[in-house]
């Protein structure tokens, strides 16, 4: 294939890529936003989801459409349930102490880890996607009459592909809305600006924050089935989420939904793009390089607030 | 109504309260006057709840207000306007005060009445908090607090760095819910404002309140600003 279209294959994985990433970030932002809790077990609570989409499409049987839509709505109840129950049992317990948590959410990444090894085994299980055309895509090449079309071999993505990304778009928005439209969008801010005046105004935090961190998993595991259809189901498959997450959140700026998003495109795209034409392991080499430059030069990230 | 009984409170292992008793009545201003880092504001915490006591009792009308989980004490009619604002930063000036309304799910009616109180807020309801000027802010935070419509109003040195016409404006708003059966417990350094519109002073040293005395006696017996404040 010649540069162009392959480049424009290249950008479409990426763009799949980037939509899942983004889901997953803007869970993790959330929770260190309003919580000031880094979740290192995030990228566990992504591999519930997609755990939990195969085992209930397993279940429904019949078309494949069924059991995916019956998983998108439960994974993320479930899971954001387990993380909700999780906040409740552990991490109010010790306060919510930054150094207590992070050790917590360690402990608790390998409890979920080790507890699906031993019941969904060591396979990668693969869920059928609810619809699955292949879509041959377009090119243009300039001739000596101006551009013209033509579909160059191989050049093709998938329906389903697409919808992830449309997906993807349409729950960020909704969570957008959410966020800054609604009240308990207006009571989760309001907890994160001043949690001690939040309580003054009779804002029970405590809930607020069962609430967050079952939300921050809920849309990782969201995000997981979204892509277990092109991924497989594995109980090791939440770490490179996990870590890109980290690399998203971090230049996006810690706490900073629309810097989230904007890092996680960046990242996804270029992420997919060098994995393309490179390799993965130069993409994260890559990746985690930006990192440490933003670290240095900028360390309230691209988009965050200097902290006074 | 609101009453104290022999509090100690502090933060953690530091002890800051030894021993507060006081109470405040419907449509009397209690003022707490006392030098800097005497534990005003720390008593003002705990009565929120936002402090746990380690000894004592706070009383509202019968209910034991420390036994409450502190996101409870503001819904049984309890208003803090705290020092330094507070208010919620990246919110606007809307929002602020919706916060204010959700606490005892009060009514459009309600926001209409506290911005009639302050009409420079009503022309900045889509300005984010912190980008007013100082004495809208703390006209904000007046507002939010009223906006439950309190029995008690807490208020943590209102007129702090204002110009006169501002603090005359606090002032007057202060008075007025006085002036409505509000019982209400000012921290005040400006020791004019004290005498003028205070029923009662609290003097409150090193975390003990050895005297409580009227605004009446208080202004014949000038001398006891000087043993408390060491100023006159
Ligand atoms: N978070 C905290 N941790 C530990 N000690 C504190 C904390 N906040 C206040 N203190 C201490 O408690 C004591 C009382 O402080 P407080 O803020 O109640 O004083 P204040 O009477 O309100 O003073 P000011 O007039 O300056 O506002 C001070 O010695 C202060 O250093
Ligand atoms: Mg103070």
């Amino acid at each position: 294939m010649e540069f162009g279209p392959h480049f424009f294959l290249a950008s479409l994985e990426g763009a799949v890529n980037a939509a899942v990433l983004a889901l997953m970030a803007v869970g993790l932002s959330i929770v260190f936003g309003i919580m000031r809790v880094v979740n290192v077990a995030h990228g566990e609570f992504f591999m519930l989801g997609a755990v939990i989409a195969w085992w209930i499409s397993t279940l429904a049987g019949g078309h494949p459409a069924v059991g995916f839509l019956f998983a998108l709505i439960a994974a993320p109840l479930i899971v954001g349930a387990i993380a909700a129950a999780a906040d409740h049992f552990v991490l109010r317990r010790i306060n919510y102490d930054p150094e207590r948590t992070i050790v917590a959410t360690i402990g608790l990444l390998y409890v979920l880890q080790q507890t699906t090894l031993m019941t969904f085994g060591p396979e990668a299980r693969p869920v059928e996607a609810p619809f699955n055309k292949r879509l041959a895509l377009p090119w243009f090449e300039k001739t000596a009459d101006g551009f013209s079309m033509y579909w160059p071999w191989g050049l093709s993505t998938t329906s389903y592909k697409l919808a992830v990304i449309a997906a993807a778009v349409i729950i960020l928005i909704g969570l957008w809305l959410f966020m800054t439209r609604s009240r308990i969008g207006l009571i989760m801010r309001a907890t994160q600006l001043d949690r001690e005046m939040a309580l003054a105004h009779g804002i029970p935090v405590d809930k607020v924050y069962a609430l967050v961190f079952g939300l921050g998993a809920g849309i990782a595991a969201l995000a997981a089935v979204l892509i277990v259809p092109i991924q497989q189901a594995h109980y090791l498959m939440g770490h490179d989420p996990l870590l890109l997450s980290f690399i998203v959140v971090i230049i996006g700026g810690l706490g900073s939904i629309p810097g989230t998003i904007v890092a996680a495109i960046f990242i996804g795209m270029s992420d997919g793009i060098i994995s393309v034409f490179f390799s993965p392991t130069v993409a994260k080499i890559i990746a985690t390089l930006l990192v440490a430059f933003v670290l240095i030069f900028r360390p309230q990230g691209l988009f965050g607030k200097r902290s006074a | 109504m609101l009453e104290l009984n022999n509090i100690e409170s502090g933060y953690g292992d530091v002890q800051v309260l030894f021993g507060v008793s006081l109470n405040v009545q419907p449509g009397e201003i209690l003022c707490l006057l006392g030098r800097n880092g005497a534990g005003k504001t720390t008593l003002l915490k705990s009565i929120m709840g936002l402090l746990p006591l380690k000894s004592g009792a706070i009383h509202f009308n019968g209910t034991a207000l420390h036994t409450l989980p502190a996101h409870n004490i503001a819904k049984q009619g309890i208003a803090y306007v705290p020092q330094g604002r507070r208010l919620f930063s990246e919110l606007t000036v809307a929002q602020n005060i919706e916060v204010g309304l959700m606490v005892q799910g009060r009514s459009n009616q309600t926001r209409e009445r506290v911005l009639d109180l302050f009409p420079r807020l009503r022309e900045r309801l889509k300005q984010r908090a912190e980008t007013l000027s100082g004495g809208e802010q703390q006209m904000l935070a007046m507002a939010r607090a009223l906006s439950t419509e309190p029995r008690v109003l807490l208020l943590d040195e209102p007129t702090e760095g204002l110009q006169p016409s501002m603090v005359a404006l606090i002032d007057e708003v202060t008075l007025k819910m006085r002036s409505e059966g509000v019982a209400i417990v000012l921290v005040e350094h400006h020791l004019d404002t004290v005498l003028n519109i205070a029923d009662r002073v609290a003097f409150i040293e090193n975390g003990r309140n050895p005297e409580t005395v009227s605004a009446y006696d208080l202004s014949r017996t000038p001398e006891k600003v000087m043993q408390y404040l060491g100023v006159n």
